[in-house]
């Protein structure tokens, strides 16, 4: 570099070299101390706690996201499906992949007719969720908003939809009662032990079969291992674990016949109640009105929730199992059994029946105000004569009524897998000083020979009761479920009937009860001439339970009475008469009459179930009998 | 104009070469690694830093082509430039992570800090080569190199870099003890430093430099604010173990955990990968380029050339373990880079620089006075 001459530096001297070497000594030293020191840090933080940060990494790195099971599917008795699954559509919401979030809200709302503050409502709601976690919008949508959302996709940025699987009833609210529904766990569910393995968020069944047998259907959950960024955002699939569906409950009900007994009780308030007499399996189980389970998928709303609570109908009581009845004059089987199993009276002994009975200072009378004059037992039970029930009750006293009752299942639960069974009331003398610490009125006996006073039953316990007298005697459990199948066919599990024990009464009491209940339905005094089938012999009995003192409506015409203060209606009946198969139990709320309220529902489930016997051959309808229309019977 | 004597070809300094060449492929390995998955748009940023690499080697040859005495009297120029350019980053320089560190030249975005760095050396030792004394140099004689050092200091301090700034500070006190100084002289300074910690704490830092000592100090205090760049970073290098993960395999990299795994914590990427093993012959290559920038030290032919070659290597060795010693959780984090290992095209420049001015005396240690 010419211009610049470069500036006189002389070599370094020899002295000051040394002083400098010293110092550049010092300097390695210093240098190679600190490289020491950074290795031992290296080793220490790779190898002498290296595992424990190796951990670490795989904790930072992997999410495990859960993906639901399909659910099993419930079939009924034939296999076919009740309820299976269905993919249900949500949309959901990813604020980092919108630039402009206020005008695809705004868009979206739009689509999706919703106002826009429910949607910022959401959104807000979940501002403190991870930032990865996409926010749910809407639950739920139909086929029609999930097209236009798809074909908008491209001006939707951040607008996803999410798919899970959803219970799909096939056949509506069909057998709502007995299925129940799916909720999302509570978290007073999630400290129970059953629930141990499940998380908050996870859909459970919360009644009926869905929550009896939960650990059956609810199938193992799949996981999704996800490897995310430091956002939490998701880069690929590390592995995927298939979640493993549910197994399939087959239930005993019988889809046909079940149709039948809900379409009979469409406008009526009651339980339909239909069981396999030599097996204990039920075919039937109605509640009505029925719960509307689509209203539960994806979580119930307060105002339809208000509306069950209120609704005078009671549609969230099972009333098949705990719905309690006065059983009325159908307790006469109870009183028949146990009169004749005692010796108290004889088939051919005849009471005369004037319209009523005196008994202490009361007159107790009969449904008949004009008295049925001369009765045996058969004409008794057929005619339903309270005035011959008082007198054979009062022979009996409480006390073995109670224990014939009792021995027939009545007033305690039947053992059904469902939940808050009710057990009815069979009251004795022993119950009510321990009740009410008073003594038995002698008068008392003769209400419950009727089924009245303080006697309560489910349809479901006097439906087995009904099995029970006609089988030859054999008590059994009511089953719902008759097998569960693996999702590959095999069989987990099976119900096989479940006897309780013979019943009281010999083999010859019992058929002269059960001639009886043919008489109900198939003689000319019958109380039950409307239900009879021209080709199947049926039998049953009626029953009218009152709600309130006869003296409360006395003197007012059928249609005055308030409707809740109307009579229930009971009819419990089975066929065919020579060799019973189904017991059919009917309760129509304030129906009034058993027989014409009650008895056609009945008379429906019996036509359809020989018709699907006999290979859906219709059979003739005949016209039934004029009902004496001054009559009312009890 | 450029008088090339044959002679310097033969004193070229193939170990220096070969140590840099090395700890580049590993550097620009490592870039490659740490940011493939995430550079979508324009080029990738291996590629810059490997055009930066062949820049820089251009700009070392030139240097070395200059005898490094020429220095002496571009001293000043050099300086006066240098703060030039620093005002002009702290007035109109691009904010970056709220720092104005930056000035825009269109094709390139210089750091006018990097060059400070090196430009301080050269002045440094210019004075203390001017300015000899043979009883060591008083505290009035070390107001000038303090000025010279705090003027810079303040300017980067400001934009604001602490980091770098300290950088500045930590080669005046090395570059000043290499020279000789009184024994009052030292324990003056000694106390006066101690005593400025304490107001420096209170006055001087903001609020985000007491907290990184603060969380540096404690990292789990804050595991997601400010502790986490220092928690991740164990991470990284810890889960490495014996062997590493594996190239382009390391998850604390890859996957985002680990914050400006390029730049400032580029090691730890490295560390996940490779594991102890590659750790430790990286760290090794490095100090034996360091160890050697020593030696030519003190093989220079005269004093400027030693001090000069002793600042070069101070900056890279200051640079190298403030860094490592930051990655692993011994020290807080400062934006201090790693240098040829960490991405950055100023920082780059300036250590092949250096490295240039290095190979410059190494290659005229026998030439006599001209």
């Amino acid at each position: 570099m010419p211009p610049r001459p470069l500036a006189k530096i002389n070599k370094i001297d020899p002295a000051e070299l040394k002083m400098l070497k010293k110092r550049i000594d010092i300097a390695m030293a210093l240098i190679i101390v600190s490289a020491a020191l950074l290795l031992t840090r290296l080793w220490y933080l790779q190898i002498y706690r290296g595992d424990e940060y190796a951990k670490l990494s795989e904790i930072n790195r992997i999410r495990i996201q859960e993906i639901a099971a399909p659910r099993g599917n419930i079939l009924d008795r034939t296999g076919q499906p009740i309820i299976t699954n269905r993919p249900r559509f949500n949309v959901v919401w990813n604020r980092e992949d919108a630039p402009n979030p206020d005008e695809v809200i705004k868009d979206l709302a739009k689509i999706l007719h919703e106002d826009i503050s429910v949607l910022l409502d959401r959104i807000r709601a979940a501002t403190e969720n991870p930032r990865y976690m996409p926010t749910r919008l809407k639950e739920d949508i139909d086929w029609e908003t999930l097209a236009a959302i798809e074909n908008k996709h491209l001006t939707l940025p951040g607008v996803r939809i999410e798919v899970m699987p959803s219970r799909d009833y096939l056949y509506g609210d069909f057998a709502s009662h007995l299925v129940g529904y799916l909720a999302e766990i509570s978290p007073a569910e999630l400290k129970e032990k059953q629930y141990a393995s499940y998380q908050s968020g996870d859909q459970v069944g919360k009644q009926g079969v869905e929550k009896i047998f939960e650990q059956y259907l609810k199938g193992e959950k799949g996981r999704n291992y996800l490897e995310v960024d430091v956002h939490g955002f998701q880069q690929r699939q590390m592995q995927l674990q298939e979640p493993f569906p549910g197994n399939d409950l087959h239930l005993t009900l019988d889809i046909e016949l079940q149709r039948v007994a809900e379409e009979a009780m469409a406008d009526k308030a009651g339980a339909v109640v239909v069981m396999e007499v030599n097996t204990g399996n039920l075919l039937v189980m109605h509640s009505s009105p029925p719960l509307h389970l689509q209203e539960f998928v994806g979580g119930i709303s307060q105002t339809a929730w208000d509306r069950l609570l209120n609704d005078p109908l009671n549609p969230l009581l099972d009333k098949t199992i705990q719905g309690q009845y006065p059983p009325g004059s159908t307790f006469k089987i109870v009183t028949a059994l146990a009169a004749i199993s005692e010796g108290v009276i004889t088939p051919d002994a005849t009471f005369f029946c004037g319209g009523s009975l005196n008994f202490g200072n009361r007159r107790y009378g009969c449904w008949k105000k004009g008295g049925h004059g001369t009765v045996d037992f058969q004409r008794a039970l057929i005619e339903s004569c309270d005035v011959y029930f008082y007198s054979v009750g009062m022979r009996l006293g409480v006390d073995r009524i109670a224990k014939y009752a009792n021995n027939l299942g009545l007033g305690k639960k039947t053992g059904i897998d469902l939940e808050h069974e009710k057990s009815g009331m069979i009251p004795s003398t022993a119950w009510k000083q321990q009740r009410y610490k008073e003594k038995w009125q002698e008068g008392e006996t003769l209400s419950v020979a009727i089924g009245q006073g303080y006697v309560l039953t489910t349809p479901l316990q006097l439906c087995r009761l009904t099995a029970a007298v006609v089988n030859g005697g054999t008590l059994y459990r009511p089953q719902l479920v008759s097998s569960v199948t693996a999702p590959d066919g095999k069989t987990m599990k099976t119900f096989s009937p479940v006897s309780e024990g013979k019943i009281l009464g010999s083999a010859h009491s019992l058929g002269l009860i059960k001639e009886a209940l043919v008489g109900v339905v198939n003689s000319p005094g019958g109380t039950a001439k409307v239900v009879a089938l021209p080709d199947v012999l049926i039998g049953g009995k009626t029953g009218t339970a009152q709600v309130v003192r006869l003296a409360q409506v006395e003197g007012l015409g059928e249609k005055a009475i308030p409707y809740k203060y109307r009579d229930h209606a009971w009819f419990t009946s089975f066929a065919p008469a020579e060799k019973p198969e189904i017991a059919v139990t009917v309760l129509v709320e304030h129906g009034q009459h058993g027989g014409s309220a009650a008895g056609p529902v009945a008379k429906a489930v019996f036509k359809k179930y020989f018709e699907l016997k006999n290979g859906n051959k219709t059979a003739p309808e005949a016209t039934p009998p004029p009902v004496a229309p001054d009559e009312k019977e009890e | 104009m450029l008088r090339f004597d044959r002679r310097l070809l033969l004193n070229f300094d193939w170990v220096l070469i070969g140590a840099v060449l090395a700890v580049a492929l590993v550097g620009l390995a490592n870039i490659y690694s740490s940011t493939h998955l995430y550079t979508n748009v324009g080029t990738p940023l291996y590629l810059k830093e490997l055009t930066y690499y062949l820049f820089g080697a251009a700009v070392a040859l030139l240097i070395v082509s200059i005898d490094y005495r020429v220095l002496l009297t571009l001293n000043y120029p050099l300086y006066i430039g240098m703060i030039l350019l620093l005002l002009f980053a702290l007035v109109f320089g691009k904010t970056i992570a709220g720092a104005q560190r930056w000035i825009n030249l269109g094709f390139f975005r210089l750091q006018p800090s990097e060059p400070a760095k090196l430009i301080l050396v050269i002045t440094l030792a210019s004075y203390y080569y001017r300015k000899e004394t043979g009883k060591g140099f008083t505290l009035l004689d070390l107001a000038v190199p303090a000025l010279l050092t705090g003027l810079p200091f303040i300017l980067i301090a400001k934009q604001p870099d602490l980091g770098t700034g300290l950088l500045l500070g930590f080669i005046f006190v090395s570059m000043t003890l290499f020279v000789k100084l009184r024994w009052t002289t030292l324990a003056t300074l000694l106390c006066g430093g101690l005593s400025a910690i304490p107001i420096a704490w209170k006055f001087f830092l903001k609020p985000y430099q007491r907290q990184r000592v603060e969380t540096f100090l404690n990292p789990e205090n804050d595991p997601l604010g400010t502790g986490y760049h220092i928690i991740q970073s164990k991470i990284a290098v810890g889960s490495g173990l014996i062997f590493g993960k594996g190239y382009l395999q390391g998850t604390q990299g890859q996957l985002d955990f680990l914050p400006e795994r390029h730049t400032d914590f580029a090691f730890s990427v490295w560390a996940e990968e490779w594991g102890f093993f590659g750790s430790v012959l990286l760290i090794i290559c490095y100090f034996f380029m360091i160890l050697w920038g020593l030696n030519i030290a003190i093989s220079a032919r005269d004093k400027f050339g030693v001090l000069l070659a002793f600042g070069v290597v101070s900056l890279i060795f200051w640079q190298a373990f403030i860094n490592l010693a930051m990655v692993m959780g011994l020290l807080p984090v400062v934006g201090v880079p790693l240098p040829f290992i960490s991405y950055g095209g100023s920082s780059l420049l300036t250590n092949l620089a250096g490295l240039g001015l290095l190979m410059n005396i190494r290659m005229r240690r026998y030439m006599g006075t001209s």
